[in-house]
């Protein structure tokens, strides 16, 4: 099974207009096909800056990226294809039913009637929604939402899904549902980069992270080494080791 | 095509699940054409229909006065109102309290006042003509004095109109005592109405004709204003629709999102106007029907439908895409939801009110007639206009289109520059 670069990060810098500052400086990083990739970091480091870089949501302002599926390089238009995009807004209609978004947003990646019917029911069933399929989101508790959200990602099976905080604000039985699934979807192929500040969580679910303070990836690589070699005991041991103890609004 | 079909599904779902957007959509144009077309159509009655309620007190001795008040009668521009008992000094006083707008007062010596001063132009034509006349004990009285009394609300024009009617009158009794008294010295007076009758027949006559480019003779009134005139009103408001609708994709990431997908966001924005002109087009047929069926079934004027049904139909679609265009600037610059339907609403107000869907244009001062020509409601309005009530001709609505054209046109480029810098687009 093929174990090569999914993702090819090399110097990416990102200056936004009037700002002093970089928000992210040369970061390069390697995303392996089938991992569960964390991008950690504490408030302002730079994590959802990198990750709309990586969705092609805003350009890098020098540096480039690429991406490859079996090994194979792929191009802009079958990246928008087989990329997974999980907002850790709730980036949908709430005036809608589960099945009415589902049904816009699949048919955007191109999917036809029949898969899509297909693909909505597996996957309301599979996320716990299928009661509640055809009612409005608004009417949702934060964890059914927090579903929602993911089914969209998901409905055209991405090859690299990127999460930005998917259980921010869930509660335990939700949190735990989305991870399993997560997982599930990971045992089957699929590349997982994911941001969250949630650190035993990231520790259960990710085999590799990158820690990012003031734009800049401080330490990369696999989890357990990383924690061997800085003499943590757990990943927020060493974030706090790393980022220090200061409050970062 | 399924993507077409989905993206303008969702549209229209969206669109359903507003049901407050909805109802300012079609409700409020239906209660504002109804409520505005019956309070204004009794205003338009009073200039174009109704009589105007005058007071008369008739002190005249002669028969001078009643001779006046039957061409008045007869003119049926007036509902005469006699109070002969009433005394001068309390005229005033009592036009006011009979809320009445005019009053006439003629004094006693209105007749005998006429005759004395014919009779001395007589004698003096007479003895310039060489014939002699006995006016040894001719004493020629005072011209005699009308009194015009006003309500002081009536508009100058108004009351000076009136004054010139009753001013023609006096001229044509003038007249005819003239010939009458002139007959009389000359001993022919049974010739004298041979020639007032003459003379009756010999005026230049006036034909009026209303300035239309087709044979259509649509004057005026509430309806032909007020349904296109709150039609386009409405159809301005779907800015607290398709607004607020915008900002709230902008703000949750879903706009973000699709920028992600193998998709245009140019197939978004083109759902989201196809939707809206959809409906911007029944409300045109919603409220017209209304215009065409139902107030002339409650006593008020029909709407009368223009005869150019091309250029009917081009006037309607560039005023939907000038009502979109705008939500759409709206909606991609207000920074939340409350800011889109506050400065939406409010502005469509004001561009409503200078722009003469309140209040027709033509009775403003002059600056605000030609701040009006900044109202997109404005060129819309002045559309339907030339369509109704000038016949409508591809020409005449030239500057129409030209306008809303650019309107459209700064709209949505102004909308583009705004999802650019927000790296939607």
């Amino acid at each position: 099974m093929y174990k090569g670069p999914s993702i090819q990060i090399e110097n990416i810098t990102k200056r936004y207009k009037s700002a002093e500052e970089d928000s992210l400086s040369l970061v390069s990083l390697q995303i392996n096909e089938s991992d569960v990739y964390g991008l950690l970091g504490p408030n302002g480091a730079g994590k959802t800056t990198l990750i709309s870089i990586l969705c092609g949501i805003i350009p890098p302002s020098q540096g480039s990226i690429q991406y490859y599926i079996a090994g194979k390089k792929i191009n802009e238009q079958e990246r928008r294809s087989l990329l997974g995009f999980v907002p850790q807004e709730y980036a949908f209609y709430q005036e809608l039913t589960p099945r009415q978004n589902l049904d816009y947003f699949g048919a955007m990646y191109n999917l036809s009637k029949t898969e899509l019917s297909e693909r909505i029911d597996k996957l309301l069933d599979e996320l716990g929604l299928a009661k509640v399929a055809d009612k409005e989101v608004f009417t949702f508790s934060g964890g059914m939402k927090r579903r929602v959200n993911l089914a969209i990602g998901l409905i055209h099976r991405p090859s690299i899904l990127f999460l930005d905080e998917p259980t921010v604000g869930v509660d335990v039985q939700s949190k735990n549902a989305i991870i399993k699934y997560l997982e599930e979807i990971n045992r089957a192929g699929t590349t997982i980069v994911y941001t969250s500040h949630h650190m035993s969580e990231a520790e259960e679910f990710c085999n590799r992270i990158a820690l990012i303070d003031h734009g800049k990836v401080v330490v990369e690589g696999g989890l357990s080494e990383l924690l061997i070699e800085n003499g943590a005991a757990n990943l927020q041991s060493l974030f706090i080791k790393l980022t220090g103890e200061e409050y970062r609004d | 095509m399924f993507k077409i079909y989905s993206s303008i599904r969702k549209e229209f779902l969206l669109l359903v699940s507003d049901k407050v957007g909805l109802a300012l959509m079609f409700v409020m144009p239906l209660l504002l054409v109804f409520i505005i077309t019956i309070i204004q159509d009794s205003a338009y009655k009073i200039v174009n229909e109704n009589e105007i309620p005058m007071l008369v007190v008739n002190h005249d001795q002669g028969s001078g006065g009643e001779k006046l008040l039957d061409l008045l009668a007869t003119s049926r521009l007036f509902k005469i109102d006699t109070l002969n008992s009433l005394p001068e000094s309390a005229l005033k006083k009592e036009l006011l309290a009979r809320g009445k707008m005019i009053a006439l007062y003629i004094p006693p010596n209105f007749t005998s006042g006429l005759e004395s001063n014919t009779g001395e132009i007589s004698h003096m034509m007479m003895r310039d003509m060489g014939l002699e006349t006995d006016s040894s004990h001719a004493v020629v009285e005072k011209m005699p004095v009308l009194s015009f009394y006003h309500d002081p609300v009536l508009q100058e024009n108004y009351s000076a109109s009136v004054m010139g009617v009753v001013d023609s009158y006096l001229g044509t009794i003038e007249k005819t005592m003239m010939i009458d008294r002139i007959y009389s010295d000359m001993d022919i007076a049974s010739k004298s109405i041979q020639l007032s009758e003459k003379m009756a027949s010999n005026r230049v006559k006036i034909n009026q004709i209303v300035a239309t480019n087709s044979n259509s003779v649509a004057v005026p009134n509430s309806t032909q204003h007020n349904v296109p005139a709150w039609t386009i009103f409405a159809m301005f408001f779907m800015v607290v629709s398709l607004g607020s609708n915008i900002v709230k994709e902008r703000i949750n990431g879903s706009f973000l999102r699709l920028k992600t997908m193998p998709t245009s966001f140019m197939l978004v924005m083109l759902s989201k106007m196809a939707i809206y002109v959809i409906v911007a087009i029944l409300q045109v047929t919603l409220t017209f029907s209304i215009g065409v069926w139902i107030l002339p079934e409650i006593g008020l004027p029909k709407l009368t439908i223009p005869g150019n049904l091309p250029a009917f139909a081009a006037v309607v679609f560039i005023s939907s895409m000038s009502a979109v265009s705008y939500a759409l600037l709206i909606g991609s610059w207000a920074k939340t939801q409350e800011q889109a339907n506050g400065f939406g609403a409010i502005s469509i107000i004001i561009f409503g009110a200078i722009g003469g869907i309140l209040v027709p244009a033509f009775v403003m001062p002059e600056y605000m007639q030609f701040a009006s020509n900044f109202s997109p409601l404005h060129w819309c309005l002045e559309g339907f206009y030339i369509l109704f009530l000038k016949g409508g001709s591809w020409h005449e609505l030239r500057s129409v289109m030209l306008f809303l054209g650019v309107f459209i046109l700064i709209c949505q480029l102004c909308t583009y520059i705004k999802l650019r810098i927000e790296k939607i687009i």
